[in-house]
């Protein structure tokens, strides 16, 4: 589902991002990216969403190879992937309705249709009734929330999450990632990036650490093995889907 | 294809929510617009009303000639036959000493006018023809010649050609007309800098809805829809304003400019636009506000991208 070969990214001002980095997410898989901040986590995300091109090396979104779309492809790609950023991304002007609407306006999908999947979504991430209110008179956790109902309207086949816990606490924190792994569950497939290890060891899920730029482990947390160091073979880079 | 229409439909009534939400910056936008359009508008009734104007001549030249004062009714009658058959001539009209007299009479106004005719001995007016000429003709070098031969006839006493007075009254709208259109070229270019630096605000105002418009999959194509109408309708919004300011003008000019009318015994010396010409000056607001929002797009949409 999400592969990438050999990415290198250095950006513009010469800070090298990503160095040779290599790994293939199979359909429907759960995958936590952890990393400190800067080890590359968003640069990551931001080469899959073709938001930046990687400097070389080749990244596949289902069999498509995102490097060589071309400009007017780039939108139909980001619809079939949700994406729930670190800051959230929220219009703070427009409602709530307005807000998780937006990839079903862009589509053009008819008002009544829009309507009820927007309520479908508010209901599935607990936010039922908040349609007309706006974002800023929300709390952290459930601006987050509107993030995640907006990047799962459309109902795309990859989660991304850009730090979804970043400032909630405990409690807040295994809500919100239960509910990716409520998606997980119909078979979306997931990836987030989290420096949050209690979420990672908590539902023992593929890790992939980023250290400076480098993959240095790919880790398959099991229940009983808490201790995270078990390097399996796992997906390697070569195995084609198709 | 429906989903197209909703499309349309949805950026459509969203524009005119946006517009209805910043009242007052909407309407500066649209009179200036309507100001800009409003004078080549104007100067475009001028001209077509001094048309109108030299359109009661018929645009054409006249001949008068005048015969001698001493010529009888069956010599005059002669002379109008001769002149009549002339192949340079469409149309000639004779003037007798009375007509003359009449014309003058309704003309001059005077309580005393019969006083005066007294004084001076009688109807001192001579009968006269009133000649137009064929197209063919109605140059100044085919009607000095046609003058030249008339001349020659006689019992004639003097023509009078009013050559200078219509070329020069035609020169000179030729001339409002070049300029009208310099200026046209130079207010559409001005409208379209106007729109194209509101359209440009527009989407630096909009920098964050275009970003994640971009980042949730939406074209290049749907994130400048809004712009382009918004372009498209200030400008027939400001040609709608315009065409009433225009209404608003010619009333004000209609009174004085009747009674000078009423001089050439015409009806009304303003032009009064047709259905084509003010379905023109809102398709122009139109179509130049669409293009500035085009350029203004072009120029500034596609620099800002989701980070």
């Amino acid at each position: 589902m999400i592969k990438l070969s050999h990415i290198n990214k250095r950006y513009p001002n010469g800070h090298e991002a990503l160095k040779d980095v290599s790994f293939h997410i199979e359909p429907g898989e759960m995958v936590f990216l952890a990393g400190h901040s800067g080890a590359g986590k968003s640069t990551l995300f931001k080469l899959i969403t073709r938001i930046e091109k990687p400097t070389s090396g080749q990244i596949f979104i289902d069999k498509k190879n995102v490097s060589r779309l071309s400009e007017a492809k780039v939108p139909f790609l980001r619809r079939e992937i949700g994406v729930i950023f670190q800051d959230h991304k929220l219009l703070m002007d427009r409602t709530v309705f307005d807000n998780v609407a937006l990839p079903l306006i862009v589509i053009g999908m008819p008002h009544d249709e829009i309507k009820k999947r927007v309520r479908a979504a508010l209901g599935k991430v607990g936010l039922s009734g908040k349609e007309s209110q706006k974002p800023i008179t929300l709390s952290g956790g459930e601006q987050q929330r509107v993030g995640i109902a907006r990047a799962v309207i459309n109902r795309p086949s990859i989660l991304l999450a850009d730090e979804p816990t970043g400032n909630l606490d405990e409690a807040l924190s295994d809500e919100i990632i239960d509910i990716f792994a409520d998606f997980n569950q119909v078979g979306v497939t997931v990836l987030i990036a989290t420096h949050d290890l209690r979420q990672v060891e908590r539902l023992a899920k593929r890790t992939l650490h980023l250290e400076q730029g480098q993959l240095i482990g790919d880790y398959q947390h099991n229940s009983q093995e808490n201790n995270a160091g078990n390097i399996q073979p796992g997906t390697s880079q070569e195995q084609q889907d198709g | 294809m429906g989903n197209y229409f909703i499309r349309h439909t949805q950026v459509f009534l969203a524009t005119l929510g946006d517009m209805a939400r910043s009242p007052a910056a909407t309407i500066n936008t649209v009179l200036i617009i309507a100001i800009t359009l409003l004078l080549p508008s104007l100067l475009y009734v001028l001209i077509k009303s001094s048309q109108g104007l030299s359109d009661s001549w018929q645009g054409r030249p006249q001949l008068s000639i005048f015969l001698q004062k001493d010529a009888s009714d069956a010599e005059a009658q002669l002379i109008f036959q001769e002149i009549q058959l002339h192949p340079a001539i469409e149309l000639a009209e004779f003037v007798t000493p009375k007509q003359a007299l009449e014309e003058f009479r309704l003309l001059s106004e005077t309580a005393s006018f019969d006083e005066e005719l007294e004084f001076l001995g009688g109807n001192p007016l001579p009968a006269s023809i009133v000649l137009m000429p064929n197209k063919q003709s109605a140059n100044s070098e085919n009607l000095t010649e046609l003058k030249d031969q008339l001349s020659k006839i006689d019992g004639i006493d003097t023509i009078r050609l009013d050559l200078d007075w219509t070329e020069r009254f035609n020169a000179i709208i030729g001339t409002v007309s070049r300029i009208g259109l310099l200026l046209s070229i130079l207010l559409g270019l001005g409208l379209v800098l106007i729109v194209g630096n509101t359209i440009k605000l527009l989407i630096h105002n909009r920098r964050d809805e275009i970003e994640v418009t971009k980042l949730v999959g939406g074209t290049n194509i749907f994130v400048r829809r809004p712009f382009l109408y918004y372009g498209t309708l200030l400008g027939l919004l400001g040609a709608l304003f315009s065409l009433a300011f225009l209404l608003l003008a010619a009333g004000l000019v209609d009174e004085p400019l009747s009674k000078l009318a009423s001089l050439y015994q015409r009806q009304s010396l303003v032009y009064q636009l047709e259905a084509a010409e003010v379905a023109a000056i809102i398709v122009a607001g139109g179509a130049l506000g669409w293009l500035a929002a085009r350029w203004s797009v072009a120029q500034h949409l596609w620099r800002i991208k989701p980070r």
